[in-house]
């Protein structure tokens, strides 16, 4: 054989063998990646407190929430909010299949969804915001555990 | 408003995994050039020294592209911002092969500053920095979120603009021209759809999926709701009567109902827009021949392949001499007198070049580097801190995908041909700069510490 065409013949395998040299090295980040997001522990969503006026609990705390999440002034709440306006059982969060959903519990000064007064069960979206009394929560996804 | 926060508080980050995928991408990119001209050497051996145009160029195009690569890793790196380390060798390996494929077509293209490969060395560079400049300055995603409707008037008072005073190509109005500057604005279009669509459905998404009336077996949220949707199929029908551009409409419907189906996860709003699409589509196909005549070509190409078939048939040929392993870098096509064996090769047809001298292997590496842009996109959206980014990094991949995905199938007769670019692939300044600016906004989004906007204000009756 040629050597000239010998010699194009093994770059031209060598380019596409490096092509797949890529891919490979980007599969293999790509399932540890998806890997490591399936072993952290499943954590649901959290909320963090935009405003509180009573400043209790202060602003910018996070609360990790479990499937259901009642929040009120007495201390049995998951979450307990110390301001004057809310209720000692104030509103639950309970998350649904794929979606968060809140329920007033008769509060007396209601529960508001990015300024809507909760009159029934509604559902909540990422980024939306939970008023309840005077204090102002964000409901966020948790931080996917770090790649590493 | 912050969009920018300043250079004061930069704290380098070493981005391990970018860096070593960049040298792979390096390297591959270097043999393929060297595979590129040992092929020309090979075929001005064997047939004389008249039969191919250019004359051999050295690797500096390469070499510079390379630099621009490392340059942006660099950037990024510095400032150390924890953003996705995929995107930036996948597009630089993307946009690699597509210079490789300008470097081996005849340089002489009209319309082409010094060359399809310099002119398409510009246009790269200019697309890396829009895609560095955005991931590194990016911090807030509120001028975005925030104007949806003021973005969605921009977008269509362009399109109109182009439907008014659009310079024809080929049949199609697409081309804007501004003193001595012409541009696509459909490849910015898409963009700003995205966008929009995002924010209107991040919004509206709980009425959405609550769906309020019934009709039939589909439930549908209050009429108001369903306006826009309506009027974006409505705007998708007249791209294609007014500007002749099926590809554009279909990839702006196609990431229309993709989104939907992310945003609300309810098959019937897919069924029932693609139903329509189909009955739209029906119609123009009878009523306007130019949609016909593509359908025409699609079903049976060897009818008039010397006519209208002849961008399909010779893509067909292509596809088939490249076979497994191609005929190699440099080897395929000949191309009398300097001229494109196939009109627009280097805008909507480079996968044929690539299937041709890359064979079905160098086609599938490509269409896997979508698949790797996507999984990216998607993996963002999962991890976003909120529906609205979590809806835009979906749209942004699905725009990219859906796009790779039409003129692919085009090319190898999968679906009607339809004149869009292949992303970070084909020719074309527009293009490439579009989709450096959707990959610097994955860059961007894909960093979680960034802040979302403060509240809006309860008691005011919502946003």
């Amino acid at each position: 054989m040629d050597p000239a065409l010998a010699a194009a013949w093994l770059v031209r395998l060598t380019f596409l063998a490096l092509l797949y040299l890529f891919l490979a090295a980007v599969a293999r980040i790509l399932l540890r990646d998806l890997r490591a997001a399936a072993r952290a522990a499943p954590e649901l969503g959290r909320l963090v407190v935009v405003e509180a006026p009573a400043g209790q609990p202060p602003a910018g705390s996070q609360f990790p929430l479990g499937a259901v999440t009642t929040l009120g002034r007495d201390v049995n709440n998951a979450i307990v909010l110390e301001d004057p306006f809310v209720s000692s059982r104030h509103a639950v969060l309970s998350f649904r299949g794929r979606t968060w959903y809140v329920e007033d519990l008769g509060s007396t000064n209601g529960t508001y969804v990015n300024g809507i007064r909760v009159e029934a069960v509604v559902p909540v979206g990422w980024g939306d915001e939970l008023q309840v009394g005077g204090v102002r929560l964000r409901l966020e996804r948790a931080e996917p555990r770090a790649e590493r | 408003m912050s969009v920018v926060v300043g250079p004061g508080g930069l704290r380098p980050r070493l981005r391990r995994r970018e860096l070593g995928l960049l040298v792979l991408v390096a390297l591959a990119l270097l043999v393929g050039w060297f595979s590129l001209e040992l092929g020309r050497r090979l075929a001005d051996g064997s047939a004389g020294p008249a039969t191919t145009g250019p004359a051999a160029a050295g690797p500096e195009r390469i070499l510079v592209y390379l630099a621009a690569l490392f340059v942006a890793h660099g950037s990024l790196s510095l400032s150390g911002r924890p953003s996705d380390e995929i995107l930036l060798p996948t597009v630089g390996l993307l946009g690699g092969l597509g210079l490789l494929v300008m470097e081996r077509l005849p340089q002489t293209m009209a319309g082409s500053l010094g060359g399809l490969a310099a002119s398409q060395l510009v246009w790269l560079l200019v697309a890396l920095t829009a895609m560095t400049g955005l991931g590194v300055l990016v911090r807030s995603d509120a001028w975005l979120r925030l104007y949806k409707y003021t973005w969605a008037s921009v977008g269509i008072g362009l399109l109109l603009l182009t439907f008014a005073v659009g310079i024809e190509t080929n049949g199609a109005r697409l081309t804007l021209q501004v003193g001595p500057f012409a541009g696509q604005p459909s490849e910015f279009l898409k963009i700003i759809l995205v966008v929009f669509l995002a924010g209107y459905l991040a919004e509206y998404r709980p009425l959405l999926v609550a769906g309020v009336w019934r009709l039939g077996p589909l439930r549908l949220p209050p009429i108001p709701y369903l306006a826009p949707m309506v009027v974006l199929w409505a705007l998708a029908l007249a791209i294609v009567v007014v500007q002749r551009d099926l590809g554009t409409a279909l990839l702006y419907f196609l990431t229309f109902l993709g989104l939907l189906y992310v945003a609300t996860a309810r098959l019937g709003y897919v069924v029932g827009g693609a139903l329509l699409f189909v009955a739209g589509a029906a119609v123009a196909a009878r009523l306007f021949p130019h949609v016909a005549a593509r359908i025409a070509v699609w079903l049976d190409p060897f009818a008039d392949a010397q006519g209208a078939g002849y961008q399909v048939v010779q893509a067909l040929y292509a596809f088939g001499r490249g076979g497994l392993l191609g005929t190699g870098l440099g080897a395929g096509l000949p191309s009398p007198e300097g001229r494109l064996p196939i009109p627009a090769l280097h805008t909507d047809f480079p996968l044929a070049v690539i299937g041709e001298e890359l064979g079905l292997v160098g086609v599938v590496a490509v269409l896997a580097c979508y698949l790797v842009l996507i999984e990216r996109g998607l993996r963002i959206a999962a991890t976003a801190a909120d529906d609205f980014r979590a809806l835009l990094a979906a749209g942004l991949a699905l725009v990219v995908a859906v796009q790779a995905a039409v003129i692919a199938g085009g090319n190898l007769k999968v679906i009607p041909l339809t004149g869009i670019t292949l992303p970070f692939v084909s020719y074309g300044g527009s293009s490439l700069l579009a989709n450096g600016v959707i990959a610097g906004l994955l860059l961007a989004i894909s960093d979680r510490s960034i802040r979302l906007p403060t509240a809006r204000r309860p008691g005011r009756g919502g946003r």
